[in-house]
């Protein structure tokens, strides 16, 4: 198994697209950095957010992966997922691959940990780059709003951002394993990038609808946002407690279906 | 001993109207060179995937070194194969598809015979060009290197030399022949008649998922005089000549000449008897009863 990740991990890190993907994700803040210095906000307009990180740099992060976390984070880490199982079989190396002869669990749980830990490094990424670039624009100082008790320092800012990016990571983790199984079930990993590209919007989507009441709770992104409490309010939000454990089921439940699905599957691509 | 590949009233249905291969059993002895032999869609492919593992019969079995064949066997770390062209890292130099395709198995690159394997694909040091500048004869041959890395007991080509020129399909047939001398089993499948009969010792025929002939290719290609075609000036006359022969067992009509079965007569015993009769000879062949058998499933012009 750790031998297959070597290599699994040595194809990822050589192959072009990882580096555009990721690089593609990281200019994002350095460009809304720009932009908000250039053309900062008046207190009360737009984006709360984003008036706020104009007050520190070290809160950018936390608007960047509030706008970037809905679309295309979420894209990025459906490709990921998408491409595991059906890019290889779209090019005919899973054929070799698996004559080898490496097990399909073992190929399976190798190519999934490839996929979850490529979201990971995106998010990190991300929030590193935006880190920076919102620090350069707007100094590294703490965050204080005496007229919403909001008072935090730094060092807070800093761990907040971090617990922020393992939970939005960890939250479109069901993203990820729905994005796997269909790729274990075609060829084509554009398919199954839309399929997950599809997943998280529609769960947003009907996040969105009020009316559906008590039936969003089941939805797999329904505690998408709730890190945002954490840089307002000293305590953490119970919601980020029901998103840790939102993602569970899903990923079982998807996961298990690719793993029935793959070790029946006839290999003809 | 048991034989290498075994394969028993195997069958795959795909669907309620595609049975790919249907009632299918051969066997491949240590050392043959066995040509599957078959036209386009006869489930050549399906049946060498199945064997391997990567299709799952409906029914009947397949096994190899006497253990039946599942998923993920360890005993295809045997195998060396190529299954329907050759597929690479695009982005990756050859070396590099070769090594990182070895160690995925939690196997040093030091124990792969890559030397030898190299030295066989013949690709120089277009090796450690990017796979995505490689032609397509090249990547055959990066394919036979890799199939060769394990100094495999058994090595599997699935239309080995499909896309390939002239020259290289030569270099497939002088490598099959030389791994054979090395005691390597070979099980090659085709649809050209051609190709097996200069490469292989054993066939297996098959047509639509059915197995239609199976043995040695002097067997099968029946080079013995035990059956010939002759066209002849008369027919009626040379039938009633052949009727009080001896040595003739059998007189059939065939287009515009006669199809016979000879036992225990020559050819050049026949046209002496035939011109002694006064009957004008025009042609004497002998009959090639798997050849025949070929043209009739695949039609004239796709069976050489």
């Amino acid at each position: 198994m750790i031998a297959l990740l070597r290599t699994e991990w040595s194809k990822t890190l050589r192959r072009p697209r990882t580096y555009v993907t990721i690089g593609f994700v990281v200019v994002i803040p350095a460009i809304i950095a720009f932009a908000l210095w250039a053309n900062p906000p008046e207190p009360g307009r737009g984006e709360g957010f984003f008036y706020a990180a104009t007050q520190t740099g070290l809160l950018f992060p936390a608007a960047v992966l509030r706008v970037v976390s809905r679309l295309v984070l979420l894209v990025v880490i459906a490709l990921f997922a998408g491409d595991a199982i059906a890019g290889e079989a779209n090019t005919g190396n899973l054929r070799y691959q698996l004559l080898r002869p490496i097990p399909r669990g073992r190929l399976l749980a190798a190519k999934l940990t490839i996929a979850l830990g490529l979201a990971l490094i995106t998010t990190v990424a991300l929030m590193l780059t935006a880190t920076i670039a919102g620090g350069i624009a707007f100094g590294f100082g703490p965050l204080r709003v005496p007229a919403f008790f909001v008072d935090q320092s730094a060092g807070e800012l800093l761990l907040h951002s971090a617990m922020a990016t393992g939970f939005v990571t960890w939250s479109l983790a069901s993203v990820v394993a729905f994005g796997f199984m269909v790729s274990t079930m075609t060829d084509s990993p554009g398919g199954a990038t839309a399929a997950a590209v599809g997943f998280g919007i529609t769960s947003q989507i009907l996040e969105a609808i009020d009316s559906l009441g008590s039936v969003r709770d089941y939805l797999p992104l329904r505690y998408f946002d709730a890190w945002t409490g954490l840089f307002f309010s000293n305590r953490v939000p119970d919601d980020v407690y029901s998103g840790l454990l939102q993602p569970i089921p899903f990923i079982v439940v998807f996961c298990g279906v690719a793993w029935w699905w793959f070790r029946r599957k006839d290999v003809l691509s | 001993m048991a034989p290498v590949v075994e394969v028993r009233h195997l069958t795959k249905r795909y669907s309620a109207e595609v049975l790919a291969v249907d009632d299918l059993g051969f066997t491949v002895d240590a050392g043959d060179v066995c040509g599957l032999l078959g036209p386009n869609g006869a489930g050549k492919t399906t049946t060498l995937r199945m064997l391997l593992g990567l299709i799952h019969p409906t029914s009947g079995d397949s096994r190899l070194f006497d253990t039946p064949v599942r998923p993920g066997l360890p005993e295809l770390a045997r195998v060396g194969s190529l299954i329907e062209g050759s597929a690479f890292v695009p982005y990756l130099s050859g070396i590099t598809n070769l090594r990182l395709w070895w160690e995925a198995a939690g196997t040093r690159w030091s124990e792969a015979a890559v030397d030898d394997a190299l030295a066989i694909a013949g690709l120089g040091t277009a090796v450690e060009r990017k796979v995505k500048t490689y032609s397509h004869g090249m990547k055959q041959r990066l394919g036979i290197a890799r199939a060769l890395l394990a100094n495999p007991d058994v090595l599997v080509l699935d239309e080995p030399t499909t896309g390939l020129d002239p020259q290289e399909i030569r270099e497939v047939r002088r490598l099959v022949l030389r791994l054979a001398e090395r005691g390597v089993t070979v099980l090659l499948s085709s649809h050209l008649l051609a190709e097996v009969e200069q490469t292989c010792s054993h066939l297996v025929v098959m047509d639509r998922g059915k197995l239609v002939a199976a043995g040695t290719v002097a067997e099968l290609m029946g080079d013995s005089d035990r059956s010939v075609f002759v066209e002849v000036d008369d027919n009626d006359a040379a039938r009633r000549v052949l009727a009080t022969v001896a040595g003739v067992t059998s007189v059939e009509d065939e287009q515009d000449g006669l199809v016979l079965g000879l036992d225990g007569i020559d050819r050049p015993a026949l046209v002496a008897l035939l011109v002694h009769a006064g009957i004008g000879v025009r042609t004497v062949t002998v009959r090639r009863r798997l050849e025949d058998a070929f043209i009739g499933l695949v039609g004239e012009e796709h069976a050489r």
